[in-house]
């Protein structure tokens, strides 16, 4: 270190208690309080099965979020998610109609077609400067009428493919392959967030895209990027729903948006862009789901499941939507 | 008067009403403002008379701003009075200063572009008919004040975006008188003008002084302070230095109270082993970009540290961003080792080949990213030496950063720690530090040292002497003009966009630097 000469403290290690930040630790507080409150309802939410079920439902919007995750450190917003993950959904299970090469291809293919919708944000908000909100809204309504076109106003008839089934219903060694997908995915992100140029990249311009802009990185190529990463994100999504349930199904991904905001801001990653790590966001996608859950099994009517939904959210963001005043 | 002293280059006395009437319309007293640690302005006293022009003068940071801004209800001061017509007043707001018959035209125009000229006068008080805007009762103030204003001939529907910056300035004048104001305050209000027009509005203010009010103009151009004002203060470091009639100093005289300060000693000797004859490592020919550069030509050799002076706004900050290749639509050639290459932008600058970096003006939005840490900062405008195949080397990366806060003292507990947390010095030194890890061959200084101790000064000028001994070619823009002299072997003095004076060597004096940054004709300024 290089306190030798300098009449600063020692440094100290830095231990793993400094390390964990506030929002992190409020998020899985909050999931452990949760399972208490559920325990007293039933004994089963305990179980090893009832949380493995969880782990699975949840890994679907772990996927989707992780890629929302990338935009909001950006300091902007992916709106399109819906029909990002309902297009690569119905692309995939598209494919899968094309003989056996369409059946290798399906998951590809689905993702591809998340891709270019992101990268058509990414256009739109790096190099156009239109404002994420706008360019993203109005990409989800275009892919909603592409999508509405292609098959013509009725469900989609076609079918997942094999490998996608696998990939979301399958289990490896007891293990939901949904979670394990979730998990790599999880750890990929950890690796471009933390150990790449590209990860540092988006934290700097998350924080001042000015100062990285200066500092010679390419924020538009970056941005751009990320945009498609969180179009191929949601797509893959959407795959991975379409094994799950069978086959496509229109405004399959409407149930997403929120979801996915409020995963990943409900992790602690600062909705303003720069701050956040991904531990974060894997609490707020089981908070949700677990949420969802236990407003389901309580039988309490729908109405007042979506207002406990939404009044919860608000609750935790003001819980730790403050501390930002600093900045 | 005093009539007999100095050159008669303005004439006092030429109010209606003389200095020593016996209320004077508007006077502060002992008026004081601190900014954190920093006296803004300390104890000043000025006394304004109705039917006067009084010219406020001062370098830059003398308090001028924060005396107009309290006089005008932007801040509030910390100590003093104020008296209008000899009873105290305070203004909670700009909207109180203005009912009190204070109205002033900032430096910045002050007109929405989108909206008429009538909307634009009457807008912090139009008038209302049945709660609604009377349209006929706003055209015909506004009309009364452009009439005023030297601006009979502009239509009050027109949109401000349409008119000319000239014109628009007369409607900014319209926009205060239609306040009926007694104080009239006046902050560079000709900075963006051309000579005719300033003639404009010289007329104007000479007409509304003969009409009583009371005009208070600040102005760095001391030719136009000279033929317009009848009294003249001169500020320094927050203080009044002294209140005298127009035209009774020499330009010389107004100069050296302006200065006045201790010269210090804090800077490393210059070692001048520069090669004259060599090719500069950088040169920029005739750049010009948007009339905020006119043409500036200039060369920077290997080992030599070359000053940017002049006042505040003269086209530095835009030389410096258009070397960098930041600026879009520059005109003019930048030749790197005599060989003319196209930067166009930051990545391109400091690339190989180039090496240029820029230490910029404002190390909060555009040098740091505060809440990262001091690792992150520092290599992350160097990401590339320390990465491969776009996967950090976190080996490399702490040693270069393990380096870096070694060589620059960088006192932090930790590379960990959020760069927020560091005191503004040593914020500072990671953000030299970190384009020092870029290796730069050329480095562009933007006022580095603005607002940090003078011990972290001291250590970054030693830094700038040793980075040019080992053959950088360095650019600094200072506004402190003794870190100029210190540190510089060659200053350009810039007004107006283009270089207007070199000194090189003992040339570069305070003296020689303020003359020729208020564009003084050189041989009566320099003594």
């Amino acid at each position: 270190m290089t306190t030798e000469k300098l009449d600063t403290v020692k440094a100290p290690r830095p231990n793993w208690t400094s390390r964990i930040d506030l929002p992190v630790a409020t998020a899985f507080g909050c999931i452990i309080l949760l399972l208490l409150i559920g325990s007293l309802y039933s004994p089963n939410f305990l179980s090893p099965e009832y949380l493995l079920q969880q782990l699975k439902v949840g890994a679907f919007l772990g996927v989707i979020a992780t890629g929302m995750m990338l935009v909001i450190l950006l300091g902007q917003i992916d709106l399109s998610v819906p029909w990002a993950v309902t297009l690569g959904a119905m692309m995939a299970s598209a494919a899968t109609a094309y003989g056996p090469m369409g059946e290798v291809l399906a998951i590809p293919f689905g993702v591809l077609c998340g891709v270019l919708m992101g990268l058509v944000n990414g256009i739109g908000v790096a190099y156009l400067r239109i404002p994420s909100m706008i360019v993203t809204l109005a990409v989800n309504v275009v892919a909603q009428g592409l999508m509405v076109a292609y098959t013509g106003g009725f469900a989609p008839v076609d079918s997942a493919s094999p490998a996608m089934r696998y990939l979301a219903a399958g289990t490896l060694m007891g293990i939901p392959n949904a979670v394990i997908v979730w998990a790599v995915t999880g750890i990929l992100a950890v690796f471009l967030l933390g150990r790449t140029t590209f990860g540092r990249a988006i934290y700097g311009i998350g924080n001042k895209e000015a100062a990285a802009y200066l500092s010679g990185v390419p924020t538009q190529r970056v941005v751009m990027i990320a945009f498609a990463l969180c179009g191929g994100l949601a797509a893959f999504g959407g795959v991975l729903l379409a094994g799950y349930a069978g086959k496509a199904a229109q405004s399959m991904g409407d149930a997403y948006l929120l979801p996915a905001i409020a995963a990943v801001v409900l992790g602690g990653t600062s909705i303003l862009g720069g701050r956040g790590n991904y531990l974060g966001t894997i609490a707020g996608v089981i908070l949700i789901t677990l949420l969802q859950s236990i407003l389901s099994v309580m039988q309490i009517a729908e109405f007042g499941r979506q207002i406990i939904y939404g009044g919860v959210i608000i609750v935790m963001l003001l819980l730790y939507g403050r501390e930002k005043s600093g900045r | 008067m005093n009539l007999a002293a100095g050159r008669p280059r303005g004439r006092s006395g030429r109010g209606i009403y003389r200095m020593d009437d016996a209320v004077p319309l508007f006077r502060m007293e002992g008026i004081s403002k601190r900014y954190g640690g920093v006296h803004a302005l300390d104890k000043a006293d000025l006394v304004v008379h109705a039917g006067r022009v009084h010219a406020i003068l001062g370098e830059n940071g003398a308090g001028k701003s924060t005396l107009i801004k309290i006089m005008s209800g932007v801040v509030a001061p910390d100590e003093g009075r104020m008296l209008l017509d000899g009873q105290a007043v305070s203004f909670a707001d700009p909207a109180a200063a203005n009912a009190a018959g204070i109205a002033c035209i900032f430096q910045e125009l002050s007109l929405i572009p989108d909206l008429s000229v009538a909307d634009n006068i009457v807008i912090s008080n139009p008038p209302t008919r049945f709660g609604m805007i009377d349209r006929k009762a706003q055209q015909a103030i506004a009309m009364a004040a452009l009439e005023r204003a030297g601006g009979g001939d502009i239509h009050p529907m027109e949109l401000v975006k349409n008119l000319p910056l000239s014109r628009r300035q007369i409607v900014e004048i319209a926009k205060a008188l239609a306040r009926k104001p007694r104080v009239l305050i006046l902050d560079e209000a000709t900075s963006a003008l051309t000579a005719a027009d300033v003639e404009t509005v010289f007329g104007v203010l000479r007409r509304l002084r003969s009409e009583g009010i009371a005009l208070l103009y600040i102005s760095h151009r001391m030719h136009e302070i000279a033929e317009l004002a009848d009294d003249c203060t001169v500020f320094r470091n927050g203080r009044k230095i002294a209140t005298y009639p127009a035209g009774s100093k020499t330009d010389d005289e107004v100069v050296e109270l302006m200065i006045g300060r201790e010269y210090n000693s804090v800077f490393p000797p210059k070692a001048d082993n520069v090669d004259r004859v060599a090719t500069p490592v950088l040169e920029a020919r005739n750049l010009s970009w948007m009339q905020r550069l006119n043409g500036v030509s200039l060369t920077a050799r290997a080992g030599e540290v070359v000053g940017l002076g002049g006042l505040d706004g003269q086209g530095q900050r835009e030389l410096l961003l258009a070397l960098f290749g930041v600026l879009r639509g520059v005109s003019g050639d930048v030749l790197i080792d005599g060989e003319k290459r196209i930067i166009n932008g930051p990545r391109a600058a400091k690339a190989e080949g180039i090496g240029m970096a820029l230490i910029p003006e404002d190390r909060k939005t555009e040098g740091l990213m505060l809440p990262m840490s001091v690792r992150d900062n520092l290599s992350f405008a160097a990401m590339s030496r320390v990465s491969r195949g776009g996967i950090v080397d976190r080996r490399a990366e702490s040693t270069a950063i393990d380096r870096m806060m070694k060589l620059l003292a960088i006192k932090a507990a930790s590379p960990s720690i959020p760069v927020a947390s560091l005191s503004g010095g040593n914020q500072q030194k990671v953000v030299i530090a970190k384009w020092l890890m870029v290796e730069p061959r050329i480095i562009l200084l933007n006022d580095p040292t603005r607002g940090i101790d003078v011990g972290t000064k001291q250590e970054i000028y030693a830094l700038l002497r040793q980075l040019a001994a080992e053959g950088a070619a360095i650019i600094l823009y200072s506004t402190d003009y003794d870190e100029l002299i210190g540190c510089c072997d060659r200053v350009l003095v810039l007004y107006d966009g283009a270089v207007k004076r070199e000194l090189v060597g003992s040339d570069i004096t305070e003296h020689a630097l303020i003359a020729s940054a208020l564009n003084i004709d050189h041989q009566e300024a320099v003594a």
